[in-house]
C-alpha cells in the first residue's frame, strides 16, 4: 500500500502530468496522419525521453502510443486510409459505416472501445505481470535461453509472410547484435577496424531508421492521400452504451485476444486487430453483414488493438523481450533510465511499476475527451500536406539520432537501417522479426553461451529443468509448425493429381 | 525497389557464409570451449540455410499477394522512379558530411527543401518549410534539450 501511495506521488508531479498531456496530443496527431505509425511516434520521442525523469519518459511512450493507435482509426473512417497499420483490419468496415451516413457511430465506437481496450489491457498487465514475476525469479540461463529463442520463433510464426523469410530476418537482426566487443570473449567482432562500431550497433538509431526513415522512403514512391471530404459530425459518444451492451461478448473476446497477442513477442496491435476482426466474423450470427458497415467487428478489433498495447509490456517488463515494436523501443529507454527489465523490477521498484499502471489508466481516460477534440479537428489536421510533414520527420530522425549520444555516426546507422527496413518490406521480409533480433541478440547469446559453459558443451541440460523442457518443446513446435503446414499442403495438392 | 527472391536469398546466404567464416577466425577464450565464435557461426549457418531455401522459392506459398508498385502523382520523385526512395538516406549521409562545416541551419534547410520538392510540394510550400523548419528544430533541440548542434557558417542568434 505504501508503494501505491508512493506511486501516486510519482505520477502527480507537474513534469509527469505535462509529459502525459503533450505526448497525448502528439500521439493523436501522428497517429491520424496516414503513413506515420505509432511505432514511428515512439521512435521520434526517444531523444526527448533523455531529458525526462524515468516515469515521465515511460509515460510519454505509453501515452503517445495509446493515442496514436486510436487516432489511426480517424482517417480510416473518413477517407478509407488507415492512419496506422493497426487500423487496417477494419478500415473498410468503418468507411462503409461512414458511407451509410453513420460516421459518428464508427468514430465513436473506435474511441469508446479503444479506451475500454486500453483499460482492460492495463488491468490484465497489473494482474499477470507480478504473478509471472514470482515464477520468473527462479529462472536460470537455460529458461532464459529458451524463452528468448521462443520469442524469436513466435515473431516468425505470426508474421504475415513466408516463415523462412521471417526466420532469416530474425537471424539478420541477431547478426547485427553480434557487432562490437560486448561478447563472451570481449574481442572486437565484425567491427572492420572502425572505432565507432566497437560499442556495437545501437538499437535505438537502428529502430529510428527501420521505422521512420523507411516510411519517408516509401512516401517517395507512393502517391499521397486524396483530399478529405467535408462532413458535419453529430454527437460522438451517443449510442455507444447501447453498442457496449449489445456486443459485450465481442468486446471481452477482443480484449482477451488483444492482451494475448500483444504479449506474444513481435506481434502487436496490428496483428491483434486482424485476428480479432477475423474471430468476430467467424463467430458472428450475422456474418453476411460484415464489410457492409456493421459495428460488430469494429467493437472487437477496436478493443483488441488497444489492449494489445498493454499486453506488449508484459514480456518487455518481465524479461526484456519486446511484445511489439513499440516496446522494442521502450526497452532501450527503460535501460537508459535505470529501470532494467527483469522480474526483480516488480519487487525492488514496485512503486515505479504502480506508477506505470496509473499512467496507463490516466492515458486511456484522457483518450476520450482528447479523442473527441481530435475527431472534431480532424478535417484541419488531415489537410496537413504530406510534403511538409515528411521532410520534418527526416530532419528529426537525423537530429534525434545525433542527440542519443552526440555522435554523428548514429545518423549513418539511421540511414543504413532506413535502407535495410525499406528493402526488407518491399521484398516480403517482416521488419518486426529483424527488430526483435537486434533488441534480443545480446540476451540470446549471453544465455546461450552461459548455458553451454555451465553444461560443459553438453546439450542435455538444456532440457532437464521442468520449465526449460516445456519452453524447449514449445520452441521446437513453433519451429516445426510451418514445415508441417507446408508438407500437409503438398500432400493435399498431390492427392487430386493421383 | 523490388528484387526477386533469388537475389535476396543468395545475398543472405552469402552474408551468412561470411559471418560463419568471420566468426570462425575470432580468437577463443583460453580454457573455454565456447567463446565469441560460437554465436556468429550458428547464425551464419542459419542464414546460409534460410537464404538457400528462399532462393529456391520454398515457403513462397505463405506470402500474401505483393502490393502493386505505385507511382507518385507529381514531384521530383516521378522523374527518378524507384531510385527516388533512396533520396532520404542520401540526405542523411549528406548531413553527416557537411553539417560540421556548413552548420546546422543551412544543412537542415537544404534537406527540407530537397525532400519537400521530391514529394511534390509547390515551390512556395517547400521554401516555407525550409525556412521555418530549421530554426524551430534548432530551438527545441539546442535550447530545450541542450543537444550540441553544429553552428558552422551560420550560427543561430540564440
Amino acid at each position: 500500500m505504501t508503494a501505491f501511495i508512493e506511486a501516486i506521488g510519482m505520477v502527480a508531479t507537474a513534469e509527469v502530468l505535462i509529459a502525459i498531456l503533450v505526448s497525448a496530443v502528439y500521439g493523436m496527431v501522428i497517429g491520424a496522419l496516414p503513413g506515420l505509425t505509432a511505432t514511428m511516434a515512439t521512435a521520434l520521442l526517444v531523444p526527448v525521453t533523455f531529458y525526462l525523469s524515468p516515469i515521465a519518459a515511460v509515460a510519454t511512450i505509453i501515452t503517445s502510443s495509446a493515442m496514436a493507435i486510436f487516432s489511426g482509426d480517424i482517417p480510416g473512417c473518413l477517407m478509407r486510409i488507415p492512419g496506422t497499420p493497426a487500423s487496417a483490419a477494419y478500415t473498410d468496415e468503418a468507411y462503409a459505416l461512414t458511407r451509410k451516413g453513420r460516421a459518428e457511430e464508427a468514430l465513436g465506437a473506435s474511441l469508446w472501445f479503444s479506451a475500454i481496450g486500453g483499460i482492460v489491457g492495463t488491468v490484465a498487465l497489473m494482474a499477470i505481470a507480478p504473478a509471472l514475476a514470482e515464477v520468473a525469479l527462479s529462472f536460470s540461463s537455460f529458461e532464459y535461453f529458451w524463452l528468448s529463442f521462443l520469442g524469436l520463433m513466435c515473431a516468425t510464426l505470426v508474421a504475415r509472410s513466408s516463415p523462412i523469410k521471417a526466420v532469416a530476418a530474425a537471424l539478420l537482426g541477431l547478426l547485427v547484435a553480434c557487432v562490437g566487443i560486448e561478447n563472451p570473449g570481449g574481442v572486437p567482432r565484425f567491427t572492420f577496424g572502425m572505432t565507432d562500431l566497437l560499442g556495437g550497433i545501437e538499437a535505438l538509431p537502428a529502430l529510428v531508421g527501420v521505422f521512420a526513415v523507411s516510411e519517408v522512403m516509401r512516401a517517395m514512391t507512393t502517391g499521397g492521400p486524396p483530399p478529405i471530404p467535408h462532413r458535419r459530425l453529430g454527437s460522438i459518444l451517443a449510442g455507444q452504451w447501447a453498442l457496449t451492451r449489445r456486443y459485450q461478448k465481442q468486446m471481452w473476446r477482443g480484449n482477451v485476444i488483444g492482451v494475448l497477442i500483444g504479449a506474444l513477442p513481435g506481434a502487436g496491435a496490428d496483428m491483434a486487430a486482424w485476428v480479432a476482426y477475423a474471430t468476430s466474423k467467424r463467430f458472428s450470427a450475422e456474418k453476411e453483414k460484415f464489410g457492409t458497415g456493421h459495428p460488430e467487428g469494429l467493437v472487437e478489433s477496436g478493443a483488441a488493438n488497444n489492449s494489445a498495447l498493454a499486453g506488449g509490456w508484459v514480456p518487455a517488463l518481465l524479461f526484456g523481450i519486446p511484445g511489439d515494436t513499440i516496446t522494442a523501443i521502450a526497452i532501450g529507454v527503460l535501460y537508459m533510465k535505470g529501470l532494467n527489465p527483469g522480474p526483480t523490477l516488480f519487487t525492488e521498484k514496485a512503486s515505479s511499476m504502480y506508477a506505470l499502471y496509473i499512467v496507463f489508466l490516466l492515458a486511456n481516460l484522457l483518450m476520450i475527451p482528447l479523442g473527441i477534440a481530435m475527431i472534431r479537428a480532424s478535417r484541419h489536421v488531415l489537410r496537413a500536406p504530406r510534403a511538409a510533414a515528411m521532410p520534418l520527420i527526416l530532419l528529426l530522425c537525423a537530429v534525434g539520432a545525433f542527440a542519443i549520444g552526440n555522435n554523428p555516426f548514429a545518423i549513418v546507422i539511421v540511414a543504413v537501417f532506413g535502407i535495410v527496413g525499406y528493402m526488407m518490406e518491399r521484398n516480403g521480409y517482416p521488419v518486426a522479426a529483424l527488430v526483435l533480433g537486434i533488441v534480443m541478440g545480446t540476451m540470446v547469446e549471453q544465455n546461450f553461451v552461459t548455458s553451454l559453459i555451465k553444461s560443459d558443451g553438453d546439450i542435455l541440460p538444456f532440457f532437464e529443468r521442468p520449465v526449460s523442457s516445456l519452453l524447449a518443446a514449445l520452441t521446437i513446435a513453433a519451429l516445426a509448425w510451418p514445415a508441417l503446414v507446408w508438407i500437409l499442403r503438398r500432400l493435399r495438392r498431390a492427392e487430386p493429381a493421383r | 525497389m523490388h528484387l526477386s527472391d533469388r537475389v535476396t536469398g543468395l545475398f543472405l546466404a552469402l552474408l551468412g557464409a561470411l559471418a560463419f567464416w568471420g566468426g570462425s577466425r575470432l580468437p577463443a577464450v583460453p580454457g573455454q570451449d565456447v567463446g565469441p565464435a560460437a554465436f556468429p557461426m550458428v547464425i551464419g549457418a542459419g542464414l546460409v540455410l534460410c537464404g538457400t531455401l528462399i532462393a529456391l522459392g520454398i515457403g513462397r506459398s505463405f506470402e500474401a499477394a505483393e502490393p502493386e508498385e505505385q507511382q507518385p502523382s507529381r514531384g521530383l520523385a516521378t522523374h527518378l522512379g524507384p531510385v527516388a526512395a533512396f533520396i532520404p538516406p542520401a540526405l542523411l549521409i549528406f548531413y553527416v558530411l557537411v553539417a560540421e562545416t556548413l552548420g546546422f541551419l543551412p544543412t537542415a534547410a537544404i534537406i527540407l527543401l530537397v525532400t519537400a520538392l521530391a514529394l511534390g510540394a509547390s515551390a512556395r510550400l517547400a521554401i516555407g518549410v525550409a525556412l521555418l523548419g530549421p530554426p524551430f528544430v534548432h530551438l527545441v533541440f539546442y535550447k530545450l534539450l541542450r543537444v550540441p548542434l553544429p553552428a558552422g557558417l551560420l550560427p543561430a542568434p540564440w
